[in-house]
């Protein structure tokens, strides 16, 4: 990178954007464009039985447009379809390809071989799911006498009037709704988990009802969609699921590198 | 059930921004402090506008009782009033998804009429900018006569500069 063209005085080198780490026999991902405006192509850089996955940015441009994100989220998610990746959180960058090889890849390369290893043919699945505002209030009110009982309460009062009651009333709801969010994550995991190899609930939000993360080995994959369908199905009307994947395994990375001991 | 593909930005965000490994922790001479312009987009449960609009939600799901009046009038109700929504694929239906009583943060469409002067405590932090772009999961629903403006800040924060 650093043959490239002469640059004029002043102006800097491109840097090295980082998505991930994977293994040197990994095919080039030749189509894939990377992040930055206009962007460059991602290429792979070997050494010692690894490659990391790159590409040119401009070092004094901000980066985070959703086209950046997608572009990152692009690169290793098409990758990893092909061969095992390691995923890089989003904005890494390094000063040039040198840097790559000396800093990343040469002292940490067995710790990546031995996670991709671990990591083999499995790929991350994320599970997400919203609640269906009318089906999810009916069962609070029904479930919750007291709930109810506010609701008919603040109903008659006048927008000032009422605040406070309000507000304790959607705190109510809110401290509900966040239980059911446990309970059906817990439900969704106890289902899904035991087809796969790993998995991982994320926090409850207040916008989603369930939302977690599962490492499918690649045999088990039909399997475990069917088993999404079915519970999708079985939720239907209530909670409306979506199944995001293959993907690069963003939730399980730091566990892989952990368990192949030679992390930073 | 939805498969997204690609996926929205909104699952897209939340993949790439808060896992995978941290390149920092690896590169520590040769790491290149650049300017990261990014969403933050978690929705705050606790905050008293989140607490109205549940309360609101609720106030109205009741009348659904009234036998005049079902659910399907009060979503059309409560997308009228200068609603202005943006909606496609797996979220279809933004009325009777939850995020609909709640600031629907994670959406950046072309609300270019927010106010910028409320200071509720979500967390609704937004790209600036970046109001052309063609996301497909995202929508935004306005209710402006009772709700109150979102908070729009430029979330843009330095990274470490070497």
């Amino acid at each position: 990178m650093n043959s490239a063209i002469p640059r004029q005085t002043g102006e800097q080198d491109p840097a090295c954007y980082v998505y991930g780490v994977v293994s040197d026999s990994a095919p080039e991902p030749a189509a894939a464009q990377g992040v930055g405006d206009p962007p460059a192509p991602v290429v792979l850089v070997r050494h010692r039985g690894v490659a990391a996955l790159v590409s040119e940015v401009d070092p004094t441009a901000a980066l985070g447009s959703p086209a950046d994100l997608r572009a990152h989220a692009n690169v290793l998610d098409t990758v990893a379809q092909h061969a095992p990746t390691l995923p890089f959180r989003f904005g890494g960058v390094v000063r040039d390809v040198q840097a790559v090889t000396d800093e990343l890849l040469d002292p940490f390369g067995d710790t990546f071989a031995a996670a991709l290893e671990d990591l083999g043919d499995r790929a991350q699945f994320a599970v997400r799911g919203e609640y269906r505002q009318g089906a999810v209030l009916q069962e609070i009110l029904a479930a919750r006498p007291d709930i109810a009982k506010l609701n008919e309460q603040t109903k008659e009062l006048s927008e000032e009037a009422g605040h406070y009651q309000r507000v304790q009333l959607g705190e109510m709801v809110a401290r509900e709704m966040a239980a059911r969010q446990q309970e059906d994550t817990s439900a969704l995991i106890e289902r899904l988990a035991p087809l796969t190899a790993a998995a991982s609930a994320n926090g409850v939000s207040a916008d989603l009802a369930v939302d977690a993360a599962f490492l499918v080995d690649s045999g088990r994959r039909r399997e475990f969609e069917a088993a999404v369908e079915e519970l999708a199905h079985d939720w239907a009307g209530r909670i409306d699921l979506r199944l995001l994947g293959p993907l690069a395994p963003y939730d399980f990375v730091a566990d892989l590198i952990e368990q192949a001991g030679g992390g930073p | 059930m939805a498969r997204p593909s690609p996926s929205g930005l909104v699952d897209v965000v939340d993949l790439i921004l808060d896992k995978g490994l941290v390149i920092d922790a690896y590169v520590r001479v040769s790491l290149v402090g650049i300017e990261l312009l990014t969403i933050d987009v978690r929705v705050v449960v606790a905050s008293v506008d989140t607490y109205l609009r549940f309360a609101e939600a609720v106030n109205r799901l009741d009348l659904k009782q009234d036998p005049e009046k079902g659910l399907p009038d009060l979503i059309q109700d409560m997308q009228e009033g200068g609603a202005k929504k943006k909606t496609t694929g797996a979220l279809e239906g933004v009325g009777d998804t939850v995020g609909n009583m709640i600031d629907r943060v994670r959406g950046h469409g072309d609300d270019e009429d927010d106010d910028l002067t409320d200071e509720d405590e979500d967390e609704d932090e937004d790209e600036e900018d970046q109001e052309d772009e063609e996301d497909e999961q995202e929508e935004v629903e306005e209710e402006p006569a009772r709700r109150p403006a979102r908070r729009r800040a430029p979330a843009q924060r330095k990274r470490r500069e070497r």
